[in-house]
């Protein structure tokens, strides 16, 4: 009798009503329409900010900078593709979404951290990090998608990395042979409207049941790869508390793991989900918002190893 | 090492450097990963990209900005519109030099520099009677690579 079961998921667990009544009783009305603005990261292995402001401005490129980014720029004019310019080609910047710019500030990595980076394609975050770390430490990135290893080795030439180290495979059975002082687990999600237009067309809750399985899996391997009192960012892009506070609750319960209070835009994790009442450790998660911080959706959570 | 070994010579470089080879990509490390004992299975790339053998050597822009720091390498500068050109795969007329660093002479490589960094290389060459800065590698590889690897 599966394709009973499967028919009556896409009627009834599928589709933007569905989704918009879940964050509802999560308490936020979100209309289905909210949009996040294009952003720029300064690389600053390469430049500076004010370098890449006055040639960008001189261009015609009008940004403005965001107040929680230590480097980030949200675009509001630009006469050309941003990912097309030369000085992009030279790797003087990036294009980051201001969310996802923020996981990595938060974890917060330096010259002196060996840092895993474990689902690190096209490598956004990991020229992040190189960036934090001056190119100094050491920072092994990690995809199981070849072809999205591609897009990673080439933004980490096109940003002048010099500190990674690059693997293909599964981090879940890896033997990297060493252990991190700090890993960001950016988590393949389910994602959210904001990003993709066709999300909701696309989306079950099975999807999400299914990436939740999965994100546990790799958060059973963080712990392997961790040292003793070494730091995991866990961040998705997902506004499923399945995928969220519900995998911290989880982590919590079975493994040696406290949670470290992340201040920034949003809101606290929720303690509280459709019924079901979690740890006040939870309450130290941050989720971002699209109606309150005009991004796409974000979902962050520090862990730290006893 | 003698695809690499020949395009430092070409552009005038004397840089010898240590290279770590993965499969057809040169890379070489910096003192901590020099030191660092890692796993070789999976990996596919370490360090600072020098470039892949192909026909030719085809530089990485790390090293290329590595060239350009130097002081006996050749180079060739231009302005915005010029180097725009050249990022889309057009050779460089002539006249759109704007300042030459060493001598210029027909049959020698040039790095090709924008704004005091490099964004490629080429060969002053003459191609039907007009002489030009011949494309043989630019940054706009990057926008070509991801729609082909």
């Amino acid at each position: 009798m599966a394709w009973s079961r499967t028919l009556v998921v896409s009627r009834e667990e599928t589709g933007k009503q569905f989704f918009l009544d879940r964050y509802r009783m999560l308490g936020h009305r979100l209309t289905g329409d909210e949009k996040t603005p294009k952003a720029i990261r300064v690389n600053t292995i390469k430049t500076s900010d004010a370098e890449i402001m006055e040639t960008l401005t001189s261009l015609g490129v009008k940004l403005t900078r965001v107040p929680y980014l230590d480097h980030g720029y949200v675009v509001e004019k630009s006469g050309f593709s941003l990912g097309a310019s030369i000085e992009y080609l030279l790797g003087l910047y990036s294009l980051q979404e201001t969310a996802s710019q923020f996981a990595t500030q938060t974890l917060a990595p330096n010259a002196g951290d060996v840092v895993l980076d474990m689902c690190a394609a096209p490598g956004g975050k990991t020229t992040q990090i190189a960036a934090y770390m001056g190119n100094k430490g050491l920072l092994y990135a990690v995809d199981v998608d070849r072809r999205r290893v591609y897009a990673l080795e080439n933004n980490l030439e096109r940003c002048g990395v010099e500190n990674g180290l690059v693997y293909h495979g599964d981090v879940t059975s890896l033997d990297l042979g060493t252990r991190f002082s700090k890993v960001l687990l950016d988590a393949p999600c389910s994602g959210n409207y904001i990003t993709d237009p066709g999300w909701f067309r696309k989306r079950s809750i099975e999807d999400v049941h299914r990436n939740a399985e999965t994100q546990r899996r790799l958060l059973t391997a963080v712990v392997r790869h961790l040292e003793p009192e070494g730091t995991l960012l866990y961040a998705t892009c997902s506004l499923e508390p399945e995928e969220n506070e519900l995998n911290m609750e989880w982590l919590l319960s079975n493994h040696e793991v406290t949670l470290e209070e992340i201040d920034g835009p949003g809101e606290k994790g929720l303690t509280e989900v459709f019924g079901q009442r979690l740890s006040e450790e939870i309450s130290k998660c941050h989720r971002f918002w699209p109606n309150i911080t005009h991004t796409q959706g974000f979902f962050l959570a520090k862990v730290v190893m006893r | 090492m003698r695809l690499l070994k020949r395009f430092l010579e070409q552009v005038g470089s004397r840089m010898d450097p240590e290279v770590l080879s993965i499969d057809s990509k040169r890379f070489t490390l910096n003192q901590e990963l020099e030191r660092q004992q890692f796993s070789r299975r999976g990996l596919v790339y370490a360090g600072t990209y020098l470039g892949r053998n192909r026909r030719l050597f085809e530089p990485g822009s790390p090293l290329l900005q590595v060239l350009a720091a130097e002081e006996d390498t050749r180079k060739v500068h231009l302005g915005r519109d010029a180097a725009w050109l050249f990022v889309c795969g057009r050779d460089v007329f002539e006249e759109n030099i704007r300042r030459v660093e060493g001598v210029i002479e027909l049959g020698r490589h040039y790095l090709v520099m924008f704004d005091g960094r490099c964004i490629g290389y080429g060969r002053y060459e003459t191609s039907a009677g007009i002489r030009v800065i011949r494309n043989l590698f630019d940054l706009g590889d990057f926008l070509r690579r991801e729609g082909s690897d």
